[in-house]
């Protein structure tokens, strides 16, 4: 049989395609992890103190010692970029990361569960995903007053239900697999079974959603930042600084441009970073 | 079907409770107090006692959301700390220029969807270019495409209008489009168009690549469908075969998903009315944020909120009725 084959080796072909594709893989990948370098070490990275002015007012890119220019104060752009990229990034990551801590716990419970607890948890689920969420959480910031740590409360009640429609569905379908069923009838607690048996089938497909979700978040807290309802009036905010800025576009266009590009980047590192996970996950199974 | 509606009018009941409710409960623990917005901040003791006895304040919480809710079934939606109007009176103006907005957007975002669909499903020259930068753009927050919009639009071409509606509105119904024609103002009618292009255009994109792309992943599985083969193996012209073999078959997840995206537009608008200072319901409420004025923020959550769920609604209904298998 073997002399069937054609003569060109098959695996070369295959090969070539796969390191290709893989090398993409790994640069996609690699991404959110700079991000995550940038915004651990951005303070340090900060040539200048973000709230003080410390040169010029309103400095184009490019002039000397201040490579993104100055705001209508004379604060460093770039300073203040780098701060706001800060936290930006790591309140998405925080964000998705309880939404699928509240969301998966309650999705694998009532995927496991079955029966009335499914039934109560998941119309509960459902009320919440069926509500605008956007504009409750514009409501509970509102009500409970600007703030980061307030803003992430707001966008967090909001977030969850999708994790969980998501999380259960998977954790139903791995919970009648046999090497569950097999664990039910050895007799072992349902904690247990949750945490050694399901929970680490969920793993990918949670990995994978919460990854292709960092990107909505960041561009919704930018624009509850944009309209106010971030970090108070100093704070380096990339929303807020160029809600501030906007009078300034015809005149000076860097002070209102320079951070909003800013969340364009890390919304695209997001989204590119999360495509790369997926296929990273996808093609391992 | 009958069954299928009064189920779904449940639910939509539901809905519009829990959103009233949550909305009753921030207000309840919002800051800013009605009374003493409403009398000044030197008022006295018993005055203040007094007006929040006028005004209820002083009943139990139930009796209070019950209240809360008669006022919302007669359009009470209290009065705004900053207008000192009822929310009621400011939406009359505010409301038609953000519903108008929001329409010219959709339609706007149906047309870019199927743009990116069929140019992916048909492989036509040059789509991947137009749909990249369609992708881009749906990644950037919309005040920078805002930004974008008015620097290029404005003041590089000075093609557009940057801010506000245009022509001032004559009435009667606060949707320009139609009071100007009505006026037969044409000169009025296309300065509406010019001002509503680029907060329609940043508003559209967005909803278009959500909406694009599930068309095209229906559209390009229909085209590999044994029908559609069959079809045009029967000597159809391509286009005759997508209008009526493919794109009746593949537009039932796209329709659901542009009600989907349609609610999320009136969410969406806050920011875009802002940068824009479109003189609507959502700009109100970008306006009533830095002030704290509660009872105009509750109240723009709640319009657009109900209208987010009507419009999910209507969509539910529209897809049963054009396919019966969905009613079970």
């Amino acid at each position: 049989m073997t002399l069937i084959t054609s003569p060109v080796p098959r695996w070369r072909a295959v090969s070539t395609g796969f390191v290709a594709g893989r090398r993409l893989t790994v640069v996609l990948v690699s991404l959110p992890m700079l991000m995550t370098l940038l915004a651990l070490f951005g303070r340090i990275l900060a040539p200048h103190d973000p709230v003080q002015p410390v040169g010029g007012l309103n400095l184009p890119p490019g002039s000397d010692g201040f490579p993104l220019g100055t705001d209508a104060i004379g604060r460093d752009l770039l300073s203040r970029t780098l701060y706001g990229v800060q936290a930006s990034w790591f309140s998405a990551l925080l964000v998705v990361g309880v939404g699928l801590l509240i969301g998966g716990l309650i999705g694998v419970i009532a995927g496991v569960t079955g029966g009335w607890v499914d039934a109560v948890l998941m119309r509960v689920t459902d009320l919440f995903l069926a509500l605008p969420g956007v504009l409750v959480s514009i409501a509970i910031v509102a009500a409970l007053g600007a703030g980061l740590g307030n803003t992430l409360i707001g966008v967090s009640i909001v977030w969850w239900p999708y994790y969980a429609r998501i999380l259960r569905g998977e954790a139903k379908s791995i919970a009648a697999r046999p090497h569950v069923e097999a664990a039910r009838l050895a007799g072992i607690s349902r904690p247990r079974l949750i945490l050694r048996h399901v929970l680490p089938g969920v793993v990918p497909t949670a990995v994978v959603t919460a990854s292709l979700d960092v990107g909505n978040v960041v561009l919704l807290l930018a624009g509850l930042s944009f309209l106010g309802l971030g970090q108070s009036a100093p704070a380096p905010e990339l929303g807020s600084d160029t809600a501030r800025a906007l009078s300034q576009l015809l005149s000076e266009w860097w002070v209102p441009v320079v951070p909003g590009l800013a969340v364009l980047i890390v919304s695209l590192v997001a989204n590119l970073g999360g495509d790369g996970i997926r296929t990273l996950v996808t093609n391992r199974r | 079907m009958i069954a299928f509606l009064a189920k779904r009018l449940g639910i939509t009941i539901v809905l519009l409770f829990t959103l009233s409710a949550i909305i009753f409960f921030l207000e309840s623990i919002a800051p800013g107090d009605p009374v003493k917005a409403y009398l000044g901040a030197n008022a006295s003791r018993v005055d203040v006692l007094a007006e929040r006895h006028r005004l209820g304040l002083d009943e139990p919480t139930i009796v209070q959301f019950g209240r809360f809710l008669a006022g919302l079934a007669h359009g009470d939606l209290g009065v705004s700390f900053r207008t000192h109007r009822a929310v009621t009176a400011d939406f009359a103006v505010y409301l038609p220029a953000t519903i108008e907005l929001v329409v010219f957007a959709f339609v706007f975002a149906i047309l870019l969807a199927g743009g990116f669909a069929f140019s992916a499903a048909l492989r036509l020259p040059g789509s991947s270019v137009y749909r990249g930068i369609l992708l881009v753009g749906s990644t950037a927050p919309p005040f920078l495409l805002a930004i974008f919009g008015i620097v290029l639009f404005y003041q590089q071409l000075d093609w557009l209008p940057a801010s506000g509606r245009g022509p001032d509105d004559a009435g009667p119904t606060g949707f320009l489009v139609i009071d100007t024609l009505a006026h037969a103002d044409l000169p009025g009618l296309a300065s509406t168009f010019q001002h509503l292009l680029l907060p329609g255009l940043v508003l559209a994109i967005a909803p278009a690549i959500g909406i694009g792309r599930i068309l095209r992943s229906s559209l390009e599985s229909t085209l590999s469908a044994d029908y559609v083969r069959t079809a045009r193996s029967k000597g159809l012209s391509g286009g005759r075969v997508l209008v009526s073999h493919v794109l009746r078959n593949s537009i039932g997840p796209a329709i659901s998903m542009s009600g989907l995206q349609l609610g999320f537009m009136f969410a969406g608008v806050v920011v875009v009315e802002q940068v824009f200072s479109w003189p609507g319901i959502g700009n109100y409420l970008a306006n009533s944020i830095p002030v704290s004025d509660f009872p105009a923020i509750a109240a723009v959550t709640l319009v657009l909120g109900a209208i987010y769920i009507a419009t999910n609604a209507v969509v539910d209904l529209l897809q049963a009725a054009a396919d019966p298998r969905l009613v079970t």
